[in-house]
């Protein structure tokens, strides 16, 4: 007798998630395709559940398409739901982050190009949940990542990967499999990496190692916020001071306002360059010559 | 055992296939070692004969009754005298028009098998019956083989001794082991649980049915003794020659009078409390196993299904009323059911749950009257659902009950739901501990 089979809903970290680079189609008419991780959870659906920290509708009010980010120990989940997930995306878009929330959803990647993978959840499910339901689900996350590091140290001391001495060993077949399938693929795996990560997780949910609070994230992200518009208004004033100073028509080289704003502040290369990229795509920056920074109105 | 004259055409076609290598008397000779002197079946032994001449037994075209024992899978052709182990009816679909067909199990003295009967009983038959079965065919199902009586077989009723009795040799089996079709276990349990009931047989007979759960250190299953050996609950029994029936994939230990029932001492098994323990399966060894009986599954609800909550039922049928209609009664006044639908997960896989109205009424924490008075203040049926998936959606869960298998895949029927308390801190400490060895 052939069953359908519902796929499984994985629970797996964030990082893990995220560091998947392998898509398989299904190798039958209609069968689902799967991201199959560095140590080979073969995924269609996942559960997670973690901090809302972020929502943004990136559609209109009439169709809209929701963004959202969810944290959990190791990473950040992107989350979207839209036109096919009405509900999902009425549910989403009465939340206010931070919140502990509950997904599933289906695997989804997006590939801009060669070199970028980007891995994501369409929501079929979002759900406000408590901090100890959060804390259960990294105890389960934990155990799913525990059984595949253990097929992997199994697998290491094996001369070629083998699904069968896998099975043996009482490994489920799938598991076995997509070992298989991410060792042929991934290069140079770092166990170790995820070693750490589990034991990281694991911490996060004991007492004598403190972990934020919902409060305490909010804190931080408004913190975050505040720096943001603190150094969007710096950029605005380097710049608008040397126009107006030497009368500069075509804005001013991008070199000289990173150099005086450093100057001015304490910042990264790095941030100074988020700052100015935030600026130009909320349309308060353009580039009217190549090289050259300018303010719009 | 063999008559001469029944003896002469497989002699000839011995003869044929080696090439007249060997006189007709030696063969006779050969033969006669065979079967009677180490109770070979004809068949076996004419193939051993010309392997042992260094011919090839494909070279045989007279056909003898196949051994049970030498049937490997794909043959057509198959001709078979044998004793009818067991025999059930079960009703098919073909078409959408239901068909009754047979199956059971079939035995002679080199092993047993089970059979499917597609055609309608060419004679009463019965468990007991020894049979000649000529022109069936068999295949391999669940990479066991079958044999299968369709259209073009004859089944005759022969004398009981034209097949020797057997006793076969039973199979020790742990409970978490036993699948469909198995026969001629040696099975050693607990019974937890044991009710008497009449039902009709196929011949309109009533007979005494005791029917229960049974359990040892490896896991539960459904039996039926269709003979009163005076088992009560609690007895630790072991029964050996019973086999296997199986519906919806949950396997069913049965036997009958046939069977040697022992009382073994109580210490023989752990208590009835710690049985239960073993019951708690992950959904991937439900999937594999096909269902289970009185099963604990620790999973979390990640979805409820719609015709959750506050539902109407047909007063005819008992389906869910859409919309004012029933699906066959067309439009009915329905009565008012409470239920849950929804899908566990426990990482492992996947099944439905289905959650009858007394244990929806203790999760909602208000009875069904309730319910249509909250739905009547709102206007909306649906306030229940979602009053449902508040409290049961991402919550982890322990579920008991039975669980069947169809195309649709596996579905849990709750006999109890409760809350599954995780000690996050005792778990974490504990595979860190594991981890850092
Ligand atoms: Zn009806």
């Amino acid at each position: 007798m052939s069953m359908i089979n519902r796929e499984v809903a994985w629970r797996v970290f964030a990082r893990e998630f995220n560091d998947s680079t392998l898509e398989m189609e299904g190798t039958e008419e209609r069968s689902p395709s799967y991201l199959v991780t560095p140590l080979g959870a073969k995924i269609n659906r996942i559960y997670t559940v973690g901090v809302l920290t972020e929502r943004e509708n990136i559609g209109d009010p009439e169709e809209p398409m929701w963004r959202a980010r969810v944290t959990d120990p190791t990473g950040t989940f992107f989350v979207s739901a839209g036109q096919y997930q009405p509900e999902v995306a009425t549910t989403l878009g009465h939340m206010e982050p931070p919140l502990f929330v509950a997904v599933v959803g289906k695997s989804s990647t997006y590939q801009p190009d060669e070199d970028t993978f980007l891995t994501s959840i369409r929501a079929e499910m979002i759900k406000e949940v408590t901090e100890e339901q959060r804390d259960q689900w990294i105890i389960e996350a934990a155990t799913s990542l525990k059984e595949r590091l253990e097929v992997a140290i199994e697998a290491s001391k094996m001369d070629e990967v083998s699904v069968e001495e896998l099975v043996d060993l009482g490994f489920d077949e799938n598991l076995a499999e997509g070992f298989k399938q991410a060792n042929e693929h991934y290069d140079s795996l770092s166990f170790d990496k995820y070693e750490r990560m589990l034991e990281d997780s694991l911490r996060y949910v004991l007492p004598e190692y403190e972990t934020q609070s919902i409060e305490e994230i909010q804190e931080e992200k408004e913190g975050e916020d505040r720096r943001d518009e603190e150094l969007e208004s710096l950029v605005i004033d380097v710049i608008s001071n040397l126009e107006e100073e030497e009368k500069l028509e075509n804005g001013v080289e991008y070199e000289r306002v990173k150099e005086k704003v450093m100057e001015e502040e304490d910042i990264t290369e790095d941030e100074f360059e988020e700052t100015v990229n935030n600026l130009r795509s909320d349309g308060k920056l353009y580039e009217p010559v190549l090289g050259n920074l300018k303010i719009i109105g | 055992m063999e008559e001469n004259e029944e003896l002469a055409p497989h002699i000839e076609d011995i003869n044929r296939a080696l090439n007249e290598k060997l006189s007709e008397e030696q063969i006779e000779e050969e033969l006669r070692t065979y079967t009677d002197r180490y109770g070979v079946p004809l068949g076996s032994a004419k193939r051993s004969i010309v392997k042992k001449y260094e011919g090839d037994p494909q070279d045989l075209y007279v056909s003898t009754e196949k051994a049970i024992d030498d049937i490997g899978g794909d043959e057509q052709g198959l001709n078979l005298k044998c004793r009818i182990v067991s025999i059930n009816e079960k009703e098919i679909e073909v078409d959408d028009e239901p068909k009754q067909i047979w199956y059971g199990i079939l035995g002679d003295d080199t092993g047993t098998i089970p059979f499917t009967l597609w055609e309608a009983k060419p004679i009463e038959l019965e468990k007991g019956d020894t049979v000649k079965i000529e022109n069936a065919y068999a295949n391999t199902w669940n990479d066991e083989p079958q044999v299968n009586i369709g259209s073009k077989a004859s089944v005759k009723e022969i004398e009981n001794d034209e097949v020797p009795q057997f006793e076969r040799e039973t199979q020790k089996l742990d409970l978490a082991d036993i699948r469909e079709n198995m026969q001629n276990l040696d099975v050693t349990a607990r019974v937890t649980s044991i009710e008497r009931k009449m039902v009709n047989t196929q011949d309109d007979e009533e007979k005494e049915l005791f029917s229960g759960i049974m359990a040892d250190e490896t896991g539960k299953a459904q039996f039926s003794a269709w003979h009163d050996f005076g088992m009560e609950e609690g007895d630790v029994l072991r029964v050996k020659g019973g086999y296997v029936r199986s519906w919806r994939g949950i396997p069913q230990y049965s036997f009958d009078e046939t069977a040697e029932v022992e009382f073994l001492d109580d210490e023989e098994l752990p208590p009835a409390e710690e049985l239960d323990e073993v019951s708690v399966y992950s959904i991937s060894d439900l999937a594999k196993r096909g269902g289970a009986v009185d099963a604990i599954v620790d999973a979390v609800m990640i979805d409820i299904k719609s015709g959750s909550g506050l539902i109407f039922r047909c007063p005819e049928c008992r389906r869910v009323v859409q919309k004012g209609a029933c699906r066959v009664h067309g439009k009915v006044d329905g009565e008012a059911d409470l239920r849950v639908k929804g899908i566990l997960d426990d990482g492992t896989g996947a099944l439905t749950v289905i959650i009858n109205r007394e244990l929806t009424e203790d999760i909602l924490g208000y009875d069904l009257e309730e319910a249509m008075e909250k739905a009547k203040d709102e206007m909306n049926q649906s306030v229940i659902q979602d009053a449902l998936e508040e409290k049961l959606i991402a919550q982890p869960l322990r579920v008991k009950g039975n669980i069947t298998s169809d195309e649709y895949g596996l579905m849990l029927v709750a006999d109890e739901v409760e809350y599954k308390t995780i000690d996050v801190e005792e778990e974490a400490r504990k595979m860190l501990d594991e981890v850092r060895v």
